[in-house]
């Protein structure tokens, strides 16, 4: 129960409607593809696939 | 399930200055700390260890009698851990070095793991805030995956479609 208590979230994971997935925080991203691994602090991931600059949203979902 | 009895009722204990570590299966009853120090250390009571019961410097003292790992202690201010000499025998640096390892980094507030699979979800895993069509829910040590290829039926989390529709990074 302690334990429990000292948790506190690290990171704000926001799914945007029609949009990317944008996280901010305290938080490690991998990219398994391309063997990366940074802490950004914020990033917006790609949701809708049409990007190109994968995984990163570059506003394609716009268009 | 059997337990394990190594890490069966190990506890912590602290006054805001210094925090004292029980490791019980370590216990031999050599019985320092409560012929010293019964004011803190009584067998008897529960919690068995009261840290109001005397200054910080006395409890210092009666750790660093214990001639076991049942009993060490540590600041909680971590950069006083850094310039801990030898006759504070007790430290956790001398006696339970593990310890020191999970105290660099303050326990529950390890960074949330994003990772980017192959051709696949971003699967999310820690402790965070999750914001989805307005609704905002905290997720303590969860896991949730985010479906990238946008053919899920379950958005926005995967429901492993990518595969079927031929998702490729």
């Amino acid at each position: 129960m302690e334990e429990e208590e000292k948790i506190k979230p690290q990171a704000v994971i926001e799914i945007l409607d029609d949009g990317p997935l944008v996280i901010s925080g305290n938080f490690i991203l991998k990219d398994l593809k391309r063997e990366t691994e940074s802490t950004p602090g914020e990033v917006k991931l790609c949701l809708c696939g049409k990007t190109s600059t994968r995984p990163f949203c570059d506003e394609s979902h716009n268009k | 399930m059997e337990r394990d009895k190594s890490l069966s009722g190990n506890r912590e204990y602290t006054n805001g200055e210094i925090t004292v570590y029980w490791k019980p299966v370590a216990c031999v009853h050599a019985s320092y700390c409560y012929r010293e120090l019964i004011e803190v250390f009584d067998p008897s009571s529960r919690p068995w260890v009261d840290m109001k019961g005397a200054p910080t410097a006395r409890i210092i003292e009666v750790v660093n009698m214990c001639p076991t790992e049942a009993l060490t202690w540590k600041w909680n201010d971590e950069e006083k851990n850094t310039a801990i000499d030898i006759n504070q025998t007790n430290h956790i640096k001398f006696r339970r070095p593990e310890l020191l390892k999970e105290t660099g980094k303050n326990r529950g507030e390890e960074p949330v793991s994003v990772k980017v699979m192959i051709d696949g979800p971003i699967v999310i895993k820690g402790s965070f805030t999750l914001v989805s069509k307005g609704n905002t829910k905290d997720i303590k040590q969860g896991l949730i995956s985010i479906c990238r290829c946008g053919a899920s039926d379950q958005l926005p989390f995967c429901d492993g479609r990518h595969r079927k529709v031929g998702y490729t990074d």
